[in-house]
């Protein structure tokens, strides 16, 4: 761990003073953005960009952020520059931010990237496709804020954890996971898949898949039922997790009877920032109670 | 009748003042000398947003409004019936399939070009759908076109909802669909938006041809083909010149509800019956309403955005009604 650390930070200094000169990344989309000079004024759409900038130590620089955004709490009472309806144009550029950093997620690069192209302010689009991919966006957006170092030195700490989680659960038996991540109001069930970072985040904690919905998140109870995965997690509250499995029917699902139906964390699992690597540690520990220890 | 310059003068001083409020507008009012210095060329980074952002953008929601104000007086004009509106024949529902696909759908073009390609094809090619239908059912008369208009409207819906269930997940939103299909302006670039004008014009023109054989047909069939008309030839050109003109507002201002109906009634009461100043006074009502009421889409609610044809709908729908109650007691 601490050689990984050295490394990084010897890493770091190699790679010469990053607040130096512009600074060029090319983001989720291909697209090439500049910063002439590290950025003082960042407007972050969403948790889990708000959240990376903040682990980078940027959290005083952050000037907006949007609606559902709860964490870390020095950002929280910045303005609001868009929420549930959408994402308001006038709002980001009233802030005169010199960066903005946003996820394709709701409309937020539809409503964004096109006007901030057109007014020359650089906006950043982050994908996070699998956790390798979380990692990258900190090391990203460490470049780009001018604290390379600080990016990839966090990267390599997080990235040293789930090597050691990958140690603890190697060679056993991955059991079979169904993780519900939402419900929808016509009852069927939103669940973690293959292809994205909160499936990723099963398998890097030891775990397989029960269902393959293949490319469609939402599946019916009696998929769930049918497919009788050795644990059921459900990302939310405890209570919320008691009333699912009190339906019919759910009761004598192999994971209810063998009391290996767990709430986990929303903010851990559902928000791919540095608080990922907890979930994940968290979920090897429930996935592989037996395996905590080694 | 009234005398018309007044009314032409007044209906165009109402759009002037519709654009400059719409352009003062947002979660950040400027005041019209903020508007002057940014025409100016001020540099500033608010100026820029103006010139760049919100002014194509009120001026694209002028320009589609317009449109539908045409579209609306074809289709109400062609089937003599108040109640038919722009998207009466499949249009709608042709242009929320494209649309849906243009931003649901991973292709290889940036979707600025494919979102209004996608939602113009859609929109004329469910007309264009329907007439074949009708014609090949061998029932091209007002009554079999609105038949074969509500069917193709439900397959084309049910296919859009299977392809918003299909494709959408925690990334790529519903919201996205959802919002487009209850009406948005896109805000173009300065040259798209010469493009969306010189489009307006030509479907200006292209529908004051049809205005005189319009006027004929409104004395009813059998008057219009003593007239030497031939009705349901005349019929399936206006119902597609139509669909060109809605399928250019769909593909620019997404589907905008309400005006296309609302805006030729107003306008009538203003200029009369007569096809060829109704059209131009339909397509001046329809831009006064979707400007105005895409200022207060953008401005009412900070920092979020009402969909467009949510406020034509909510604050257009009263107004109507009230217009119509006092002209039923006259």
């Amino acid at each position: 761990m601490r050689r990984l650390f050295l490394a990084a930070l010897a890493a770091g200094c190699l790679s010469g003073p990053a607040h130096a000169g512009p600074v060029t990344v090319r983001d989720a989309f291909g697209r090439t953005v500049t910063l002439p000079a590290p950025p003082q004024r960042i407007v972050t759409i969403f948790a889990s960009n708000t959240e990376m900038v903040a682990a980078l130590g940027l959290a005083d620089r952050v000037v907006g952020i949007e609606a559902y955004t709860r964490f870390p709490p020095e950002v929280l009472g910045k303005p609001l520059v868009g929420g549930r309806l959408g994402f308001s144009v006038d709002a980001v550029v009233a802030e005169r931010p010199d960066l903005v950093v946003v996820t394709p997620a709701r409309q937020a690069a539809n409503q964004l990237v096109d006007p901030m192209e057109r007014l020359g302010i650089p906006i950043v689009v982050l994908l996070h496709r699998s956790v390798a991919e979380v990692l990258d966006n900190i090391r990203l957006l460490g470049r780009i804020g001018g604290v390379a170092e600080r990016g990839e030195e966090l990267a390599a700490r997080l990235q040293s954890r789930l090597d050691r989680i990958k140690q603890r659960v190697a060679g056993l038996t991955e059991p079979s996971t169904i993780m519900i991540t939402g419900r929808l109001g016509n009852g069927l069930l939103l669940i973690a898949r293959p292809g994205t970072y909160t499936g990723d985040a099963i398998v890097r904690a030891g775990g397989r898949f029960a269902l393959d919905s293949g490319a469609i998140a939402q599946v019916s109870p009696e998929a769930i039922l049918k497919a009788d995965p050795d644990v059921l997690l459900f990302a939310g509250s405890d209570k919320d997790l008691k009333e699912l499995i009190a339906r019919p029917g759910w009761k004598d699902m192999r994971a209810v009877k063998d009391k290996r139906a767990h709430a986990v964390v929303r903010a851990e699992l559902l928000i791919p920032g540095p608080r990922t690597i907890d979930g994940i540690e968290r979920l090897a520990g429930i996935l592989h109670p037996q395996a905590a220890t080694r | 009748m009234r005398e018309p310059i007044h009314t032409w003068l007044a209906l165009g001083l109402a759009l002037v003042l519709a654009i400059v409020v719409g352009a003062c507008a947002g979660h950040d009012w400027a005041t019209p000398a903020d508007l002057w210095r940014a025409a100016a060329g001020d540099q500033a980074l608010r100026s820029r947003l103006l010139v760049e952002w919100r002014i194509p953008r009120v001026l694209a929601a002028a320009l589609v409004g317009g449109l539908l104000g045409l579209g609306g007086v074809i289709f109400q004009g062609v089937f003599r019936n108040p109640l038919a509106e722009p998207y009466l024949l499949g249009s709608a529902g042709g242009a929320a399939l494209g649309a849906t696909v243009a931003l649901l759908v991973p292709l290889a073009m940036p979707q600025s070009v494919l979102l209004p390609l996608l939602a113009f094809a859609g929109a004329w090619g469910a007309t264009v759908l329907v007439i074949g239908i009708s014609r090949v059912s061998g029932a091209v008369d007002a009554a079999g076109m609105l038949l074969a208009g509500v069917a193709v409207a439900a397959i084309l819906g049910a296919l859009r909802s299977f392809l918003m269930l299909a494709l959408s997940d925690e990334t790529v939103s519903l919201q996205i669909v959802l919002s487009w299909v209850l009406g948005g302006v896109q805000t173009p670039s300065w040259p798209v938006l010469g493009l969306l004008t010189l489009i307006s014009a030509g479907c200006l023109g292209l529908t004051l041809l049809l205005a005189g054989r319009l006027d004929v047909l409104g004395l009813g069939e059998t008057m219009a083909v003593a007239f030497g008309l031939n009705v349901t030839r005349f019929i399936a050109v206006a119902v597609l010149a139509g669909s060109v003109v809605v399928a250019a507002a769909v593909a620019f201002g997404g589907l905008v509800a309400f005006v296309g109906l609302a805006a030729p009634h107003i306008a009538r009461w203003l200029v009369g019956p007569l096809h060829r100043p109704l059209l131009p006074a339909s397509a001046l009502v329809g831009a006064i309403v979707v400007t105005l009421a895409d200022a207060i889409a953008r401005a009412a609610l900070p920092p979020a955005e009402i969909p467009l044809g949510l406020v034509t709908a909510v604050a257009g729908g009263p107004f109507f009604i009230m217009l119509l109650a006092r002209r039923l007691r006259t």
